[in-house]
């Protein structure tokens, strides 16, 4: 696995916002102001980033009979130690959050990266993921918090929840037509796919 | 693996309980500041030409209800000459999820100048709306005394009273009502507690 692809894949192609769809209910509840915004979003990549690094450090330690147990276990000792120290640094953030930093424990972006990558990959490979998983998410959930809240004073409907699943809606349909433009130019990728396609019918390894 | 899986146990348990006593220095000073920011604003229409006195300590008698802490701390309200007031702290027991921590202000006849939820663990959405953040809800005590209304309708709008519950969370009103009513009730017989030099 390429390093640039982690980055890329994190932040742009398969953004875990925009593309995987992953970790909605926080993105979506908590997006209506940029300061708990920010907040969520680093408290977040936070978790992430340790939760890679851990379970990549003990993945030749567990095997499949205890590996979920373990997983859940690293993402909600974590968790727990972020909410310590929002409540010992932003106290008034804290209160803001409420439920939504507890909740950071059933992310499923999170246990979904222990399970597509830190749990076969190397430390250093599975921290940038983490670093790069996380960073995609909290881009998209301060978007949002900037979008949101800078509309809130002209269209009372983006301080809204059905304000965030629109904003939201916009921002991955923005990321598809850029993406759809991207493909349209002919790039030696695709040359390469099909010269691919051609070859592989007679041996599918 | 099991031995395994409880020494993952231990290890995250250790982690939790360090990162714990690191915090909790700085938790409750926050919180600490919290609630003074929470007393001043509560105070805020009693302070014409006073200033918040250092709290007090009270003992109570046997028969003083649950909401009141054993001992009470009273935050007295002053003038040069007189007290004007008094915040303290009420706790509602029946909380949905825990006890539920709330501040009044009340002025020397008793009259609730406002009273605040400083800590709860109520369900997001549904008995948050005690916040004042979230509703106006805990706003309508305000101006009210004991002797107002009668002991009946100390109550939320389900139990015959006349205060509003939220739709879908009854208990949550209710614990904040009826320790209210019966904080109020209390004190009105027994107003020397609430004195800054009885």
């Amino acid at each position: 696995m390429k390093l640039s692809t982690v980055w890329l894949d994190g932040l742009w192609d398969r953004n875990p916002g925009l593309i995987q769809l992953l970790g909605l209910c926080p993105l979506l509840a908590v997006s209506n102001t940029l300061e708990n915004a920010i907040g969520l979003g680093l408290a977040t990549l936070f978790v992430l980033v340790l939760s890679n690094a851990s379970i990549s450090l003990i993945r030749t330690l567990v095997d499949d009979s205890i590996r979920l147990p373990v997983f859940v276990l690293v993402i909600a000792a974590l968790t727990t130690c972020a909410e310590l120290l929002v409540q010992a640094l932003d106290y008034q953030l804290y209160q803001s959050l409420g439920i939504f930093l507890p909740l950071i424990v059933t992310n499923c972006l999170i246990l979904g990266r222990a399970e597509a990558l830190a749990k076969r990959e190397t430390v250093f490979m599975s921290t940038i993921d983490g670093l790069a998983q996380g960073l995609g998410f909290f881009l998209v959930l301060v978007t949002l918090g900037a979008l949101r809240e800078w509309m809130s004073s002209t269209l009372i409907l983006a301080a809204l929840p059905p304000g965030a699943f629109i904003a939201l809606g916009l921002l991955v349909a923005l990321h598809q037509w850029i993406q759809g433009k991207l493909k349209q130019k002919p790039t030696e990728r695709s040359v390469d796919q099909t010269n691919r396609r051609v070859r592989t019918t007679g041996d599918i390894s | 693996m099991t031995v395994r899986l409880t020494l993952f146990g231990l290890i995250a348990s250790l982690f939790v309980g360090l990162v714990y006593v690191m915090t909790k220095p700085l938790i409750i000073e926050a919180k600490e500041q919290a609630r003074q920011e929470q007393l001043y604003l509560l105070a805020a229409p009693l302070l014409a030409n006073g200033r918040i006195a250092s709290p007090v300590q009270r003992e109570l008698p046997d028969d003083a209800p649950a909401s009141l802490e054993h001992p009470l701390s009273i935050t007295p309200i002053v003038t040069d000459s007189e007290q004007t007031g008094v915040v303290l702290p009420i706790t509602a027991l029946k909380g949905y999820s825990g006890p539920i921590e709330l501040l009044l202000a009340l002025d020397q006849q008793q009259r609730i100048v406002g009273i605040r939820a400083i800590e709860h663990r109520e369900t997001p959405g549904l008995g948050d709306r005690i916040e004042t953040r979230k509703s106006d809800w805990i706003l309508a005590f305000n101006g009210l005394k004991y002797d107002d209304l009668a002991p009946k309708d100390w109550a939320v709008k389900n139990d015959g009273g006349q205060f509003d519950s939220f739709t879908g969370a009854t208990i949550t009103p209710r614990a904040v009502v009826d320790a209210l009513n019966e904080t109020l009730a209390y004190l009105a017989q027994h107003p020397v507690i609430l004195e800054a030099n009885p």
